[in-house]
């Protein structure tokens, strides 16, 4: 016998009646109320935590019941099955085998599917757009913290000309163009913007021995190009970023672009390796040693080095440095020339 | 005339019991991409309104997964149109801004009715009356108008939307009653931008005196603003929500409210988002604390309306959208 709290649906008036199982009829009994159904007519909400369920009843009325362990019993005297998910809401171990297929399931997405689907997006980006997204990336770094080159105009006509001298791979097919800029405050550097431009810093030109160097350079920066690496940044810290919003809802959309940029700084790596395959390919096609990228990466190294502690010691690291994204220099040393 | 009866709403929800359900739900809705993330919303609206008391019953919620789906794929084709014709053409996304513009009253009208034509109490339905004429008015016309005078009509908007919003529900066939008037929304408005004033003051004092440490202070301010917000209006909406000849109240305060949901939001930052469900609980348990009925008489007399006997072609029509839009 459950104890139930009937309401005819008509009205808000709640009758107090009982609820007996007699063979497959479900029997309600009350003051002035006697109704019977077969249980397979009626519908009995699925069980939450402590919440009354609900019985469904035919005539459009329905039963709130609290004594669960009497109403489990009655209806498995019926013969009722409940549903699967029923169980697995109420276990502790269901919860934590959860959590632990989530991490999974996130870890595995973040490693393997947000790569290929970015790079999938990004072959069906129309080059308008990228041209777009290119010209306004280098206007945004130009106001804020790129200077014009104090590089003669010949002698940047010079670097180009020799660049394009050199066979390109066979499958190279995308656009690039070269371009020389000034920046102490970042150092030397290069980087490849998603329409194909390639932006040379003065400050990497003056630290290289021979053009050759600056050669393995734009050799390295035109994979990045290549391959769409800037472009497939951007897709994916945008799709980890809207992952972050739409699991933490509400909390706040500043705490989803924290992790958005951890990725940036961590998937670059792959993509550093990448590209280096791209500048040793293209050098060892050319007759020049794979051994020039390895050397300017070296000179890089020791350079920054330098300004890291020059300006530990000012009390002013500066943004770029923290994000440092390239995988170490002796580990590309040895995959570009193990004999070196 | 008889005494009034104070019942004040109860919330029983615990947070390891919801953090079970809801954790299941998460997985199946994450191996499902999303698609399952509607059972789950019904389930945890389920939860929450089983959960909430008043006067010895409890709500319940009757909403159905696959209406809730399929207003879900409509929403996203919606959007997925309209980002997908932002990168083609911008010509055709200023059209499809406006197709939107437009239709969004006539969608929030359904959603308003199936949220509440799914809603339950004591076995009676709650519903809404509310006409699409009205709708443009109050969720175009007023917003554009807003925007026209540079927000000072921002208050009168939100009065009006509330205004629509309640006057049209109904409990059975007694409909709710809003008496708030303009004048309160300007008033808790002006308070607001009154607070923001003596920020920017703040601000400019502890420039000038060369103390920055006192700027520390601002964000704790700003933050004040933003829990009186969050507090004092939808106090202010309920005092003056009536349903039939009894009347409703809220009585938040600024500080618990803050308090809560700072912690909440510490907790959900260091559990990287386990902590989400016992902060929902939290929440709620807060809120319907401070919330109760001034019930004259019985509470047993509703009587379920016309609709809810011919139901059958409203429930179509309504249980094609849930947009779950928050007014």
């Amino acid at each position: 016998m459950v104890a139930a709290r009937y309401f005819d649906g008509m009205s808000s008036t709640a009758h107090v009646v009982t609820l007996t199982l007699d063979g497959e009829w479900l029997q309600l009994r009350g003051e002035l109320l006697a109704h019977e159904w077969p249980l397979q007519n009626v519908k009995v909400s699925e069980r939450l935590g402590d919440t009354q369920r609900r019985i469904t009843l035919p005539d459009g009325g329905h039963c709130e019941v609290s004594d669960h362990a009497a109403l489990d019993a009655l209806l498995k005297q019926g013969g009722y099955r409940s549903g699967w998910l029923d169980g697995m809401q109420h276990s502790m171990r269901w919860a934590l085998i959860s959590a632990v297929l989530i991490v999974l399931v996130f870890a595995a997405a973040y490693r393997y599917l947000l790569p290929w689907g970015a790079e999938v997006v990004a072959q069906t980006i129309p080059p308008a757009m990228l041209q777009k997204m290119g010209a306004s990336s280098l206007q945004t770094l130009d106001r804020l913290m790129l200077e014009p080159s104090k590089l003669p105009l010949q002698r940047q006509q010079a670097l180009r000309d020799a660049y394009a001298k050199l066979a390109p791979l066979p499958d190279a097919q995308l656009p690039y163009h070269i371009e020389f800029r000034s920046a102490p405050q970042i150092g030397a550097n290069a980087f490849a913007l998603p329409d194909g431009n390639i932006v040379m810093l003065d400050e990497l030109v003056a630290l290289t021995g021979d053009d050759n160097e600056i050669l393995a350079v734009l050799a390295h920066e035109r994979g990045h190009v290549e391959q769409r690496h800037a472009l497939r940044m951007v897709l994916q810290s945008s799709a980890v970023g809207l992952a972050m919003t739409w699991y933490m809802g509400d909390v706040s959309s500043l705490l989803a672009t924290v992790p958005a940029m951890m990725v940036q700084a961590s998937y670059s790596r792959d993509m550093e390796r990448e590209a280096d395959d791209y500048a040793a390919r293209t050098l060892v096609r050319n007759g020049l040693s794979p051994c020039l990228l390895p050397d300017v990466l070296r000179k890089l190294e020791v350079a920054h080095a330098k300004r890291q502690a020059e300006a530990v010691s000012d009390k002013q690291g500066s943004v770029m440095d923290y994000l440092a994204s390239h995988p170490p220099t002796q580990e590309r040393s040895a995959q570009l020339c193990p004999a070196h | 005339m008889q005494a009034r009866q104070e019942h004040s709403f109860e919330f029983t929800g615990k947070g390891w019991e919801y953090f079970r359900i809801w954790i299941v739900n998460l997985l199946l809705s994450i191996l499902t991409l999303g698609i399952y993330s509607a059972w789950a919303k019904v389930r945890r609206l389920q939860y929450f309104y089983r959960n909430t008391h008043l006067a010895g019953s409890s709500f319940e919620y009757h909403g159905t997964p696959i209406a809730i789906l399929k207003g879900r794929i409509i929403a996203f084709v919606l959007m997925a149109a309209y980002t997908i014709a932002g990168q083609m053409n911008p010509l055709l996304a200023i059209l499809i801004f406006v197709l939107l513009a437009a239709v969004m009253p006539w969608l929030i009208v359904r959603s308003l009715r199936f949220k509440l034509y799914n809603s339950s109490y004591r076995g009676l339905r709650f519903g809404f009356a509310g006409s699409d004429g009205a709708a443009y008015a109050v969720f175009l016309l007023f917003p554009i108008l807003t925007v026209l005078t540079l927000y000072l009509l921002a208050p009168f908007t939100h009065f009006k939307i509330k205004q629509y919003q309640h006057n049209n529900s109904r409990f059975g066939d007694t409909f709710f009653r809003f008496d708030a008037t303009a004048g309160n929304f300007y008033g808790i408005y002006l308070k607001a931008l009154g607070l923001l004033v003596l920020a920017g003051v703040l601000f400019g004092i502890t420039a000038a005196m060369h103390m920055p440490w006192l700027g520390l202070l601002l964000p704790l301010l700003y933050l004040y603003i933003v829990g009186f917000m969050a507090v004092r209006l939808p106090n202010l909406i309920w005092d003056k929500t009536g349903l039939g000849e009894h009347d409703l109240y809220s009585r938040m305060e600024v500080g618990k409210y803050l308090w809560i949901a700072f912690t909440n939001l510490l907790g959900i930052v260091f559990t990287l988002g386990l902590f989400i469900p016992f902060a929902q609980i939290r929440m709620a348990r807060y809120k319907f604390s401070c919330m109760g009925l001034l019930a004259q008489g019985d509470l047993s007399e509703f009587v379920a309306g016309q609709v809810q006997a011919d139901s059958a072609t409203g429930e179509e029509t309504a249980e094609m959208f849930d947009l779950d839009i928050s007014l």
